[in-house]
């Protein structure tokens, strides 16, 4: 069993959780060519070690955070929320 | 009909009746400081009304059939100058409480949590998986005996209970009608 900790709710087993991609920048679509629009959506880099990633927890607190994990070993170091999140929680 | 309160180790009850209120507001907001109960935690309140902080921002209110009305007034009466959602679910959810000494044998082999006392004591509250179902759990004990509330959508509240009284039936799961003091209302 593979236990990821989500920021709000601990560890819990990760079929609770839903895998929603690398996290990376999201360019402006107003400034940004075809072709890092393309690389922004489709190509991953898919590391054999530490990559930071979002998860949703599905059947928790219903939430997006960010996790590192090193995808050889699952081990996961640190957890966040996003970072709009925090602010409208100050 | 027999009028015997059951005696078993392990019950299971329909609460649906019971008034469930959903409220979203911000966790550090004006409404989040007067309902006062943190995510994670339950309390219930001077009118009988058990305010459960189910999520972040979010709060699940239970209280006797009927009183959806008086509850939605008095959390609107919070002049809270931040967004506010708050909506009567009551036909929209299923509740069961199940009580006993031998929940804490059932529940194990239905939701992956602790429900050890020093993870999840008397108050406690949480959102998992119970029987593959998206399920809030709310510990809420009474007279002594351990109970756990258990909240999810209306179209799985039938599946769940059969889940539970399937899981329990190695334990006497005994099924008991709804009762007024199931909402732990004051008398």
């Amino acid at each position: 069993m593979i236990l990821l900790p989500c920021p709000h709710c601990g560890p819990r087993n990760a079929s609770e959780f839903r895998y929603a991609g690398e996290a990376s920048t999201r360019p402006d679509p107003n400034a940004t060519t075809p072709e890092e629009w393309r690389a922004y959506l489709y190509i991953k880099n898919n590391p054999a070690g530490w990559t930071t990633e979002k998860w949703f927890h599905r059947t928790g607190c219903r939430r997006y955070f960010t996790a590192e994990r090193h995808t050889v070993t699952n081990e996961v170091r640190e957890t966040r929320l996003p970072a709009a999140r925090l602010e409208s929680n100050s | 009909m027999s009028a015997r309160r059951s005696l078993a180790n392990l019950r299971i009850a329909d609460c649906t009746p019971l008034t469930k209120v959903f409220v979203q507001a911000f966790e550090k907001g004006m409404l989040a400081r007067d309902l006062g109960v943190e995510f994670g935690r339950a309390v219930r309140d001077e009118n009988g009304t058990l305010r459960i902080g189910s999520g972040p921002g979010e709060w699940l209110l239970l209280a006797p059939p009927g009183s959806a009305p008086e509850v939605v007034e008095r959390v609107e009466a919070v002049r809270a100058e931040e967004p506010v959602s708050v909506v009567d679910v009551t036909h929209g959810r299923a509740l069961v409480r199940i009580s006993g000494a031998k929940t804490v044998d059932l529940l194990p082999k239905v939701c992956g949590i602790d429900m050890s006392d020093s993870i999840t004591p008397d108050g406690a509250a949480f959102r998992s998986s119970v029987a593959k179902v998206l399920t809030d759990v709310v510990r809420d004990d009474g007279e002594g005996t351990r109970s756990y509330l258990l909240h999810c959508e209306r179209s799985f509240g039938q599946y769940l209970f059969d889940a539970l009284l399937d899981a329990g039936e190695e334990f006497g799961i005994e099924i008991e009608g709804f009762a007024s003091n199931n909402s732990r209302s004051p008398e």
